[in-house]
């Protein structure tokens, strides 16, 4: 059980984060070149209607005061409405349509990567120096090696263009609609967002099916690197637990190889597996930003994008801090899952 | 009869002597910081800045150290463990400590409070 002052101590930490990620955007945004004033009013307006608009911003008082006013806002969560991208509708809004797009594609790509990493690790390590080793580690490097915005295109021409197994972009066939709501025991409930999740509460299987085949391509791009991360973790991690004492006594008593490793080997080979996995979701996160470029998804990752092209401050900022909220989080549940698997680590 | 040494092995630190160290290292930040707000403004006018622009740019610095020593702290302390791991499970060369890693962060912190410091009563005086 994982005491409450490890908790406490963990949650108390995600205020300095929070704050960090605010004061960073806070300050790559105004050290970048270009007045969103400029780009509301376009280049045509004259010189009093671009002081207006930087007025009713709040662009021309001191930037010390729009820095303090700005960590005022992000303390409650409110960015305002969006500058530019979704014009006036208020940025806690924008993200959380967005947002589940990528929460989506994000666990779908770490579900891969755990779901490859760990057995192709534990086989690699069990099978120490043997041919499926070589080739496991020559995986994992290649993985790790290999930017997305190369295995992308490159997985996009071979799978669907050449072999027409999956869809090369979308969410979801075009032909196929969701309705806006789903209805438990006649109460009218929201849908979540998450494309997979939503076909299934709606009962449509045909649906289901069309947004898995979908979402399979990116999951592997963004699966892929993860994967390689973890094989690697997990062999090494591996490699260093059947080499144990405790092992050798197991096997000594009579224990099979089989289940000694994974009754034994496993539980404790896994506990450093877990932390890198929660380091790593925050690339997860940033490889959906690019897979979502790549494969043509509207997610929060698109729109980041364009809200730096667009100078859309509130946007950028609302879309960066909700990613490091998350990432914490994740890192949250990490520490927790750790101190369950090695209860040393709350000392 | 004595007391025992504070600093000793295994001990540690009272809390005032804690905050104190704490402090002293965020004031060595703060007292380069400090200066180099002036001067960043002076170097940003002398590239053909106007001084509000330069001002706000060298404010936007101090964010910038500021913001990056925060994360970099809480960071050390959050990832501290899963990095550690990582290193040892990679067998990465490598002398990274925490600890390390928390004090060059709060040196960081204190420079960028000094920049923003003294850029805000720059931009108060013109």
């Amino acid at each position: 059980m994982v005491s409450k002052r490890f908790l406490l101590k963990r949650l108390l930490l995600l205020v300095p984060v929070l704050f960090g990620v605010a004061t960073l955007v806070f300050a790559i945004l105004h050290l970048a070149p270009g007045d969103p004033a400029r780009i509301i009013v376009g280049q045509r307006a004259s010189a009093e209607q671009l002081q207006q608009v930087r007025t009713e911003l709040g662009l021309n008082d001191p930037l010390w005061v729009q820095y303090v006013r700005f960590l005022t806002d992000a303390a409650t969560f409110q960015f305002g409405d969006s500058y530019q991208i979704a014009k006036g509708t208020p940025v806690r809004e924008v993200v959380s349509e967005t947002l589940p797009v990528t929460i989506e594609l994000a666990l779908f790509g770490q579900f891969f990567g755990l779901a490859l990493g760990i057995p192709l690790g534990v086989v690699s390590a069990v099978k120490q120096d043997t041919l499926t080793d070589h080739a496991t580690r020559i995986g994992a490097l290649t993985g790790i090696s290999v930017p997305i915005y190369w295995s992308g295109p490159l997985l996009i021409l071979f799978l669907s263009t050449y072999l027409g197994w999956f869809p090369a972009s979308g969410r979801i066939g075009a032909t196929i609609f969701l309705d806006n709501s789903w209805q438990l025991l006649g109460t009218e409930l929201p849908l979540t967002g998450l494309v997979t999740v939503d076909t299934l509460l709606l009962g449509n299987v045909d649906a289901f099916l069309s947004a898995v085949t979908h979402l399979l391509l990116p999951s592997l791009v963004i699966g892929i690197y993860s994967m390689a991360l973890i094989s690697r973790m997990m062999r090494s991690s591996m490699l260093e637990v059947i080499r144990q004492d405790y092992i050798r006594t197991a096997r000594a008593k009579g224990q099979g190889a089989r289940i000694t490793v994974l009754k034994h080997g496993f539980r404790n080979a896994l506990i450093p597996v877990v932390t890198v996995v929660g380091i790593q979701f925050g690339s997860l996160l940033g490889g959906a930003v690019l897979t979502e470029t790549v494969f043509g998804i509207a997610g929060i990752g698109t729109m980041l994008v364009e809200a730096i092209g667009a100078t859309d401050y509130p946007l950028v900022q609302g879309t960066v801090l909700t990613f490091a909220l998350l990432f914490t989080l994740v890192n949250l549940g990490v520490d927790v899952t750790y101190s369950y698997l090695d209860p040393r680590i709350e000392q | 009869m004595s007391r025992s040494d504070p600093t000793a092995e295994g001990e540690p630190p009272p809390l005032a002597t804690a905050l104190r160290r704490r402090l002293r290292l965020l004031a060595s930040g703060v007292a380069v910081g400090a200066p180099a707000g002036p001067v960043a403004v002076g170097v940003l006018i002398a590239t053909g800045r106007r001084l509000p622009d330069a001002v706000a740019a060298g404010f936007a610095l101090g964010t910038l150290a500021l913001g990056f020593g925060v994360l970099g702290w809480s960071g050390s302390i959050l990832a501290g463990p899963g990095i550690a791991a990582a290193r040892d499970h990679l067998a990465v060369g490598s002398d990274w400590t925490e600890t390390g890693s928390r004090r060059a962060m709060t040196r960081i912190v204190g420079v960028g409070v000094g920049v923003m410091t003294t850029t805000s009563l720059l931009e108060t005086l013109a």
